[in-house]
């Protein structure tokens, strides 16, 4: 299960490599704008994870997780 | 992740770089030559030609670029420091429209040459690999100096390589 | 007004550096921001029919959020975090069947309980030519819960920086000490160690848009059981997978950004789940942005879970009734607005939350009482300098 999901990234990672257009330096103009970012706002995000990790049985995602608390 | 699927990995890392990379300018080489209008639509374009003989300091930056930024008006403080000795910059603004470019010069006023590259025409001659990316050019025309980024402490270094190329050329 | 457009233009780049890939390189932050953020979470009371013989009364949290980020010399960033969080209200403590054979729950005292939260966590990053790396190390406190905990990331940029890859680890140390313990027959003290992994891949797919994929692996062992409840035996073991793929948009002539995010998650308790969200970052002239946001989230339940407590059944099989452990989804929307003023910008964000059986994905053998259903408003202040 463990190998199959890592192939499958890997798939996904080759064909969104090959599907990519080469943005030089000096256009990513709007790729630098802050709503573009994975997290605009930090302290959103934080709170949404420890919401949802408090209410829900799933954790984890594009990093690693922080401290416990007694909510869960 | 295993061995052989780390080496695909790599692989494909390997191949896209290499149908990416370009030959940037590096120290040594010959400026490429450029000519652009100034981003002011009431100033005169701005040309390699014009420049010839000085000490150019050429700037690549864009107002979504922070580094950037905190540069731009530091360079105006040398410029009015050096410029009675012959030093000439150009910073070369690569917003698309430009009119954000022109929003920031409102704010923070510049005295020098500001040339407008919304489509990166003399960006891609300088093959520009990050923002900021600025070079000094020497009098001859020949790349002394490739700084890349912009943190604190670098202008001390930039302008000791302005006073190094200029003191050369008297 | 020509002032606030440009000084806006600063703002909006300060976080050019968030995003992997804009700049040649990393750096530190150009300016420093101070941010607090208050929020009221507040879950809706029980109906009668749920909880015919206890308190109804269930969690209303106020969070207090503070973070500092800054420039330290020439390579380095600092980060500063506080949490304070004061809780008051019930939780489920038993389930039981009910007259009419449905199962009901029954919150935890008469009265009550109220805790409190305080975190502190400081980090730094170092800043390479084309690359980065950083840890943290965090406390956190409550009445009856204390975890330490640090991590370690890095990341590099390939590519003339269009793919940026990261990876990092974490560990938390966490000891439980339950108030009340021998009055109501509970554990003493209890320890739960959590180390977790994650890599991940991001690449700029063209001007406009980009894409990130992550793989994680949390592994937890201790004591995992709550314990609160009068019966719930969890494994003493657990180790999950979550595979997370987020994608970037920004339209052009509607001057808005799309963002989408998706995740897969599974663990060895037998839980599964899928959670989605979009939202759209709508920029209104320079200063203002709405922001409207959905999402779903749907999991299978735990192998062991019970909506009616056993409280027959040997203590050396797994149960559990928390409805965290139950198969359900939960459809939440949200909204906020932000102000951007150059060096300060508000943002105001309005959140309900609604947990249901019937919103399930995967198949409910056994519903769960209990099932969530919370407000949450926030007002956020950023200040840069």
């Amino acid at each position: 299960m463990r190998a199959f999901r890592t192939t499958l990234l890997l798939a996904i990672c080759s064909l969104m490599l090959f599907s990519c257009a080469d943005v030089r330096a000096w256009e990513r103009g709007y790729l630098a704008r802050e709503e573009m970012a994975w997290a605009p706002d930090a302290l959103e995000s934080s709170l949404n994870d420890h919401i949802f990790f408090s209410k829900e049985a799933s954790s984890g995602g594009n990093s690693a997780a922080g401290g416990g608390c007694g909510c869960n | 992740m295993n061995i052989k699927q780390k080496s695909q990995m790599l692989a494909l890392l390997t191949l896209t770089a290499v149908s990416t990379s370009a030959w940037a300018v590096e120290e040594g080489d010959q400026a490429p030559i450029f000519d652009l209008p100034s981003i002011y639509a009431d100033h005169p374009a701005i040309s390699t030609a014009s420049l010839a003989g000085k000490t150019v300091y050429v700037d690549f930056w864009a107002s979504w670029c922070a580094p950037c930024l905190s540069s731009l008006p530091l360079y105006n403080d040398m410029y009015h420091k050096y410029k009675d000795q012959g030093l000439e910059i150009v910073a070369i603004n690569v917003d698309n429209p430009i009119e954000d470019g022109l929003d920031f010069l409102l704010d923070t006023p510049l005295d020098f040459l500001i040339p407008a590259d919304p489509d990166g025409e003399a960006a891609e001659l300088f093959e520009v690999i990050g923002m900021p990316t600025s070079y000094l050019i020497e009098p001859d025309g020949t790349v002394k100096l490739v700084h890349m980024g912009f943190r604190s402490g670098d202008i001390e270094m930039i302008e000791e390589a302005i006073r190094d190329s200029l003191g050369g050329g008297n | 007004m020509k002032n606030i457009a440009s000084r806006n233009i600063i703002a909006l780049s300060t976080t050019a550096l968030a995003l992997p890939g804009i700049a040649l390189a990393d750096a530190p932050p150009t300016q420093s921001t101070i941010s607090y953020k208050l929020s009221n979470y507040q879950e809706d009371d029980l109906s009668r029919s749920e909880a015919p013989l206890s308190d109804l009364e269930r969690y209303d949290i106020d969070v207090h959020q503070f973070q500092l980020v800054s420039a330290l010399g020439r390579n380095m960033s600092l980060h500063v975090d506080a949490n304070y969080e004061s809780l008051s209200g019930a939780s489920p403590w038993f389930t039981s069947r009910g007259l009419d054979g449905e199962p009901i729950v029954n919150l935890s005292g008469a009265s009550g309980i109220s805790d409190r939260r305080t975190e502190l966590s400081v980090g730094s990053r170092y800043y390479l030519e084309n690359g980065s790396f950083g840890g943290n190390i965090g406390y956190s406190e409550e009445d009856d819960y204390r975890a330490v905990y640090f991590g370690f990331n890095t990341e590099r940029h390939y590519n003339n920086d269009l793919t940026t890859v990261s990876a990092g680890l974490s560990h938390s140390s966490d000891k439980v000490f339950p108030t009340d313990a021998a009055l109501f027959n509970r554990v003493e003290e209890e320890d739960k160690q959590s180390t977790s992994v994650f890599a991940s891949v991001s690449q700029i797919i063209n001007q406009v848009s980009s894409f990130q994929s992550a793989l994680s692996f949390t592994e937890q062992s201790g004591f995992l059981s709550d314990p609160y409840k009068l019966r719930d035996i969890r494994p003493d073991d657990k180790t999950q997978i979550a595979w997370s793929n987020s994608y970037r948009r920004f339209f052009v002539s509607a001057n808005a950004a799309f963002h989408v995010n998706y995740r897969y998650y599974h663990d060895d308790f037998g839980i599964s789940s899928h959670t989605s969200d979009v939202s759209w970052h709508q920029n209104l002239g320079r200063t203002f942005q709405l922001v409207p946001q959905l999402r779903y989230y749907s999991q299978s339940a735990a192998d062991f879970f019970t909506n009616v407590d056993d409280f027959l059944s040997p203590i050396s099989e797994y149960q559990s009734s928390d409805y965290r452990l139950s198969a359900f989804g939960a459809v939440s929307g949200g909204i906020s607005v932000i102000a951007d003023m150059g060096s300060w910008k508000a943002t105001l964000t309005a959140e309900r939350y609604l947990a249901n059986d019937k919103y399930s994905a995967y198949e409910v053998s056994q519903p769960s009482t209990a099932l969530v259903k919370y407000n949450r408003i926030s007002l956020g202040i950023d200040f840069r300098f």
